[in-house]
């Protein structure tokens, strides 16, 4: 289990917004929300704050960390 | 799979592509080593990559990069040193085996060769070990 889960997919989802369309938003690649949605990259605060400004939520609802979860 | 690779990731494999079609058959097939050819090699090498990265760049509406992709950038830089540092210290244990231990004494025109092969190869292996890093962070999504 990651450190850093999200729900960066559902909310997307949610809001009937593709990947690509959040990617633009932020400013950061397609793959870039791929890897952000599978739990492979942690992105950095900036980005972080940015994703949750762009879903509409706090960036507790979007990113939670786990401190026993792998780094 | 192609529609799923990122501006940078494209760069990549042509990088490589090239390095590899280039280098490939010089470190396989040569027999006798000098300045003009590696001299010949480093310009196709140029002309190569421009040609690639203009088409690849023409041909990608999306040339985003982010901070992952300076991250993964990083990672490979990091491969790269370490690959050029390992290589480096064998490269000069081999040619002081080869002068000291082995008593075989070389002219400075054999050294000055021997230094040419050896050391651009180092850069040669480092750089791909840094461009194929980069390409397994891309397909590991980091």
């Amino acid at each position: 289990m990651p450190a850093i889960r999200n729900q960066v997919r559902e909310l997307r989802a949610a809001r009937d917004m593709t990947q690509q369309e959040l990617a633009d938003r932020v400013g950061v690649t397609r793959q870039t929300v791929i890897a952000i949605e599978q739990d492979k990259y942690s992105p950095s605060l900036e980005t972080a704050f940015k994703v949750a400004l762009e879903l509409g939520v706090p960036i507790e609802q979007c990113f939670q960390y786990d401190p026993r979860g792998k780094r | 799979m192609a529609l799923n690779l990122s501006y940078r990731e494209k760069t990549l494999y042509a990088s490589l592509a090239v390095e590899l079609a280039v280098y490939g058959p010089y470190f396989i097939f040569h027999r006798q080593n000098s300045v003009a050819k590696v001299a010949g090699m480093i310009i196709a090498i140029i002309i190569l990559q421009i040609i690639l990265q203009s088409l690849i760049a023409a041909l990608t509406r999306n040339r985003v990069t982010d901070e992952r992709d300076r991250l993964i950038e990083l990672r490979g830089y990091r491969a790269g040193y370490l690959t050029l540092a390992s290589l480096m210290v064998i490269g000069l244990g081999m040619l002081w085996i080869h002068v000291v231990v082995g008593n075989h004494a070389m002219d400075g025109r054999m050294i000055g060769l021997h230094f040419l092969s050896v050391f651009f190869g180092m850069l040669v292996i480092s750089d791909i070990a840094k461009t194929a890093t980069q390409i397994v962070s891309y397909r590991r999504a980091l």
